[in-house]
């Protein structure tokens, strides 16, 4: 059936609504901080060949991994036992899932009594049971993580199954909240259905498939036409995870990137074997991070669908930290996913100055910790921290932000502190933490955790901690993060992998890395650097050894004969 | 005599209408906006009506007034050098933000830069728990230090947010009273009296807005007080509130970043107070102008509100608090969509061949096409010209005569031939494909959030809504579109025709269980009396006074509250089990509830003018004929062209017609009647 183009662009605005509507439902009636205010999840429909056809996403994150779990959970229970008001639940990170914490629920549309597609969503779980509270922290193998859910019927027709319920959440600290949220993904589905409902009622089946097959070669066509204008060959680079949580052996990642007119291969099969620690990517995190390096090559308003994911191609080989076989620990994927991106950001950067960011945050870096307080019950909490952005082409990096596929808000301190026992004492930027460079890299944070009620579970999972974000074109590193864990007995550094039992009283510190620069930092405008040394982000001393800049700090202005010395001494 | 003036300052044209309240009798001006000095514009508009209708300055009994100038303040950086003090340990709040970027998938993203310059921020040692109990006493002498610092800095205004501050003010006063000493003639700005709601970084962006708006409000207000005090008028001047709702210069010059939204609140209420009227109070406004649409629900008579909102953000279809590239304001604000469809919105071809529309805008100028401006890229206004909506001889009463030709081959040129369709069909596109956009709007404010569309009547104004309200109308099952007269300036009556309001909320947090009624009292009664003691102060009499009570309540353990009307725990638990079912598709009966606030709007009655009614009598004939293109119809057919001055009472036409008028055109496609009401309202109704 043909379409003609109006239609087309009804349709398609209509289906990203959907999705859009989903998003705006879950996120309203949850109850985790994680999910209500940090936005830590993402919707998307699927047509009935379990193709991604719209995305409402919130987490780039999420771009790999849910076009490879969803359709993997209908596949796998059987898209024929699943009928109307029917939901399939699954956490399963093998052969196709991700960490844990990401629980899917998918659920199908009817029309007429013929199967459309299916809605689902994605939403990052506080506490799936597991080693620690939180659900995170350095294991040596799945088991210990949580809870593990194979696709199973969550819903049917309509009604909670009480028993898969009742068995989800026993195996869970923060019940209440788990509950909430757990409802508040079927409500989104329920959204979902009733607006593409409302869309198949407009057009009718026949209209909104052809839309669909039109959307997806449209999507082809016009990531087609972007490739055409990149730089093609081929690229490649490595890098570093810091450390595994076991051992302070670094964990070597490695990426070629080709890019062709007709589509981009990501190979990584050159990645180290997998270890029994939590540093290991399962396939669809590789993915994910793989899609989200193209996406970000490509015109940012060209939607995501089954018609990009053709032109991508991943190669891992299993048994590698970059594609995780069974029964290795998951839990710390994300942050090696996001370590890769940052690989293929350097593979492209001589290819593509321009186009990519020296090194960013470039880690999930994730503080989760919870106990039982007498009157909560079990709490959990989790937050994950911004740090520096990398400097880019033309422009500094950006201070305290989410890097790459992550971009969760930090939990407000008032609404912390009123749901959960402790105090934030800091929330402030890391000065003099930039990777210095033409254009200088973004400043980290700080963020201090006191408990004063009383003895907590605290994981740190993230990195970052050994190697700074690396710099480019002459730019400096950003300084390192600091995971700082302060008692009576003074201040001690946190493994970035690490779990441990923090006393009433005690407080755990994060100070997370700036972000690398761009091009050499005594090339860098005098002028710049003079309003960063007043707002007190670079100290006078940093700005006349590192960017050879003078500042005279009364008069707030540039003592240009004294920089002009300086920096003719760098010339020589 | 007396009369009753409005004056809606928008970013192009500054409207103003003049009601005289014996007769009910309007005059209307458009004037282009000034935006070196917008006083200069309101003047003239106000000088250009008095002088039509033979008013004095000191006839005007009441003087309303919505703009922009504390938005454009912020959106162009201009906004006093304000300093921001907060509790010691958080001075970065404003360049952290909520650590998120703006665009996912634009490694060029950039966060929106701080409104205060990290230097003039400054932490003061003291701390609160999240009950309010006090951690850490105030250090006074370190507030004086500051104080000095803040005098280097040469400051002009000074916002304070103090961890905790929405559940007790104490430090906050001190403070606030420490640096007045210290700093005389400095605007300070508390959270805990702007906006005394929990979540710091929200709190904080909106008073720092309040604290650098406020000197720029201030002389702008004056300016405008004393020249109208130089041409005699001696009514207070009133200022339209982002909620709906005026208050007074005084207040607004206190609490200017309740002014935010001013303009596009007054085009909702307008539409709330006409539903009202016309005994339909359901309605859904749709104001679409040059460069966006607008879409509001009214409910029962009432705006929608929301906290929600950002200022200074892009105008999208927007996903509901996903977008960061602007500053919170947690004030109350009426809920609208904005989409970049308006009549200017640009039609274009992406490079996977596919027509799109806005939300890029030719504005006024260059503007459309067919304006001859030296505009080349084809609008929607250019569209509604080729299908025969839009009359070439009698666009703003001939003003500018449109140049059909013209807009013709940009749409063949650059949409049609592309594409390989006809220019009709092309025009035809670019027409739908902005409906189904505002279409999608529409569907947010309503379906999205619980309520069925087509209950409600459709309100059309704003120079390009009556082109497209009855497509729209049609495609979500609406039967009523409403097209008030003059519609280009319907949202400058809006002002003539609202309440003094005010907003009081306390910050309880406890279980709504544990909540008796006579708590519930205790909590209401100093809020009541602090509204009633504000209207009466400012000349409202006291049986003109009422409060509403209103609670906002969410399940323990969620972050967004919703709001139910009542004074009642139990009323009231029932209330929200409901409102939660209708706004998300579930509740949960046996899950605890939590009260967050309670909160009295206090609302000081003004007496509205009796609008005129118009004669009665029998159709006249059209003005004229032309072919115009309707989908439904296979293409072009002759249509009737009416003009809306001609239009007596109870005059009755069935569609497809055009009616046209100075500032709009309103389109009545097949299926559809029309009915002049007593008023002069057009009302298009569905066939049955």
């Amino acid at each position: 059936m043909s379409l003609d183009p109006i239609t087309f662009e009804v349709v398609r605005n209509a289906l990203v609504a959907a999705t859009d509507e989903m998003v705006v439902s879950l996120r309203r009636a949850a109850y985790s901080t994680n999910i209500k205010t940090r936005a830590d999840f993402s919707c998307a429909f699927f047509d009935a060949d379990l193709r991604c056809i719209a995305q409402g996403f919130t987490q780039p994150v999420h771009l790999g991994s849910m076009v490879q779990q969803v359709p993997r959970a209908v596949t796998e229970y059987g898209a024929e036992n699943i009928g109307p008001g029917d939901a399939i639940i699954t956490n399963d990170p093998f052969p196709s899932g991700v960490h844990l914490n990401d629980v899917s629920l998918v659920s199908p549309v009817f029309w007429d009594g013929e199967l459309v597609g299916y809605v689902a969503n994605l939403a990052h779980h506080v506490d799936v049971g597991g080693g620690a509270p939180a659900s995170i922290g350095a294991f040596r193998e799945v088991f210990q993580e949580g809870l593990i859910i194979p696709p199973v019927k969550v819903v049917e027709a309509g009604a909670l199954v009480p028993d898969v319920w009742k068995l989800v959440l026993a195996q869970i600290r923060s019940k209440h909240e788990t509950g909430g949220d757990l409802r508040a993904q079927v409500a989104a589905n329920a959204t979902g259905i009733r607006r593409v409902g409302a869309l198949l009622e407009r057009h009718g089946l026949g209209t909104v498939r052809a839309a669909i097959d039109e959307l997806l070669d449209y999507t082809e066509r016009r990531t087609r036409a972007e490739l055409a204008r990149l730089p093609h060959g081929s690229f490649e680079a490595e890098g570093y995870v810091d450390s595994d949580g076991y051992s302070d052996e670094r964990v070597r990642l490695h990426a070629r990137v080709e890019l062709r007119a007709d589509g981009v291969r990501f190979d990584i099969t050159d990645s180290e074997p997998q270890r029994r620690a939590p540093v290991n990517s399962t396939y669809a995190q590789t993915y994910s991070a793989c899609a989200y390096a193209l996406k970000c090559l490509i015109d940012p308003d060209l939607p995501v669908n089954d018609g990009f994911y053709r032109l991508l191609q991943v190669d891992t080989r299993p048994g590698t930290i970059a594609h995780a076989e069974w029964p290795a620990p998951v839990v710390g994927g994300w942050e090696t996913h996001t370590r890769l991106v940052e690989v293929i950001f350097r593979a492209l950067s001589e290819a593509l100055p321009h186009g990519v960011p020296a090194g960013t945050k470039g880690m999930m870096c994730h503080a989760g910790f919870g106990g039982v307080d007498p009157e909560l019950g079990y709490w959990c909490f989790l937050e994950t921290f911004g740090g520096g952005y990398g400097g880019r082409f033309r422009s500094d990096g950006p201070d305290a932000v989410q890097a790459h596929g992550q971009n969760t808000e930090n939990a407000p301190v008032e609404e912390t502190e009123r749901g959960y026992p402790v105090l934030v004492e800091r929330l402030e930027l890391v000065e003099d933490s930039e990777g210095a460079g033409r254009y200088r890299g973004g400043l980290g944070l700080r963020k201090d955790y006191r408990f004063p009620r009383g003895p907590v579970t605290f994981s740190v999972l993230a990195d970052r901690d050994k190697e700074g974000p690396w710099g480019l074109f002459g730019g400096l590193p950003g300084r390192p993060a600091e995971y700082v864990l302060q008692t009576a007995e003074g201040e001690r550094r946190l493994g970035a992998k690490s779990t441990v039992e923090v006393q009433a009283g005690e407080l755990v510190s994060y100070r997370t890395c700036g972000g690398g620069g761009y091009g050499p930092p005594h090339e860098r405008d005098p002028e710049l650097v003079l309003r960063d040394v007043v707002d007190g982000k670079v100290s006078v001393e940093r700005a006349r050894a590192v960017y050879r800049v003078a500042v005279d700090m009364e008069a707030r202005r540039v003592d240009e004969s004294e920089t002009r010395k300086l920096r003719a001494e760098v010339a020589r | 005599m007396s009369y009753r003036l409005g004056v809606d300052i928008g970013g192009t044209f500054t409207d103003a209408t003049l009601v005289d309240e014996a007769t009910g009798e309007v005059c209307i001006a458009k004037v282009s906006t000034t935006p070196s000095d917008p006083s200069v514009g309101f003047l003239l508009a106000m000088e250009r009506l008095l002088a039509e209708a033979g008013v004095a300055g000191r006839d005007l009994r009441y003087l309303a007034h919505a703009t922009t100038v504390a938005t454009n303040a912020i959106i162009e950086g201009k906004l006093a050098r304000t300093a921001f003090v907060t509790t010691d340990g958080f001075r970065d709040l404003l360049e952290i933000q909520r650590q998120v970027r703006s665009a996912l998938y634009n490694v060029h993203f950039e966060k929106p830069r701080p409104l205060v310059p990290r230097h003039r921020c400054f932490g003061v040692r003291e701390r609160l728990g999240p009950d309010g109990s006090v951690l850490r006493e105030l250090d006074e002498e370190h507030v004086r230090d500051v104080a000095a610092s803040l005098r280097a800095e040469d400051v002009e205004a000074v916002a304070v947010c103090l961890l905790h501050a929405y559940v007790n003010d104490a430090h906050e006063r001190r403070v606030g009273e420490i640096l007045a000493e210290e700093l005389p003639g400095v605007e300070i700005s508390l959270s805990s009296s702007v906006a005394p709601e929990f979540r710091e970084y929200l709190r904080a962006s909106t008073t720092v807005i309040n604290a650098g708006v406020q000197p720029v409000v201030l002389r702008y207000l004056e300016s405008i007080e004393d020249r109208l005090a130089d041409r005699g008028v001696d009514a207070e001047l009133l200022v339209m509130q982002s909620a709906g709702g005026v208050y007074t210069a005084t207040a607004a010059k206190r609490r200017p970043v309740y002014m935010v939204e001013s303009g596009p609140a007054a085009g909702v209420i307008a539409a709330a107070q006409l539903g009202r009227a016309l005994g339909q109070p359901d309605v859904i406004s749709f104001d679409m102008g040059g460069t966006t649409a607008k879409v509001s629900l009214v409910q029962d008579g009432e705006p929608t509100v929301t906290k929600d909102f950002q200022v200074g953000s892009a105008a999208q279809a927007g996903i509901g608090g996903s977008s960061f590239s602007g500053y919170p304001v947690r004030t109350p604000v009426v809920d609208l969509v904005e989409i970049g469809a308006g009549g200017g919105s640009i039609a274009w071809i992406d490079t996977g061949g596919k027509l799109r529309v806005g939300p890029r805008s030719a504005g006024a100028d260059p503007g459309p096409v067919c304006y001859r401006r030296g505009g080349a890229e084809p609008t929607i206004t250019d569209a509604n010209l080729v299908l025969g909506r839009l009359s070439p001889t009698n666009f703003l009463g001939g003003e500018i005569e449109l140049d059909v030709e013209g807009a013709r081959a940009a749409i063949e040129e650059r949409c049609a031939k592309p594409l390989g369709l006809d220019v009709v069909e092309a025009a035809r596109g670019i027409v739908e494909i902005a409906n189904a956009a505002m279409g999608n709007a529409l569907h947010l404010v309503s379906v999205q959030r619980g309520h069925d569309p087509r209950r409600f009547v459709l309100v059309a104004f704003g120079g390009a809504g009556p082109a497209h309200a009855n497509a729209l109308a049609r495609d979500a099952e609406i039967n009523t579109v409403l097209v008030p007269r003059s519609p280009g300036i319907f949202s400058a009556t809006g002002l003539l025709v609202t309440d003094l309001h005010h907003e009081y909320t306390t910050t309880v947090l406890a279980p709504l269980a544990e909540v008796t009624r006579e708590r519930l009292d205790e909590l209401f009664a100093p809020l009541e009396d602090a509204g009633r003691r504000d209207l009466e102060r400012e000349g409202t009499a006291p049986e003109d006074v009422s409060t509403v009570r209103q609670l906002d309540l969410r399940y323990v353990g969620q972050s967004f509250e919703l709001t139910v009307a009542s004074a009642d725990p139990e009323t009231a638990a029932d209330l929200f089990h409901a409102e939660h079912d209708r706004a998300y598709g579930f509740s949960a009966p046996g899950e605890p509830i939590e009260l967050v606030s309670v909160r009295v709007r206090a609302v000081g009655r003004i007496p509205k003018p009796v609008p005129k009614p118009l004669e009665a009598g029998p159709l006249p004939a059209p003005t004229g004929s032309r072919p115009v293109h309707f989908t439904e119809a296979g293409g072009y057919v002759e249509t009737a062209v009416y003009e809306r001055s001609a239009l007596p009472a109870g005059a009755r036409f069935e569609g497809p017609a055009i009616v046209e008028e100075y500032d709009s055109t309103t389109v009545v496609h097949p299926g559809f009647w029309v009915e002049v009401d007593t008023y002069g309202n057009l009302l298009l109704r569905r066939m049955v």
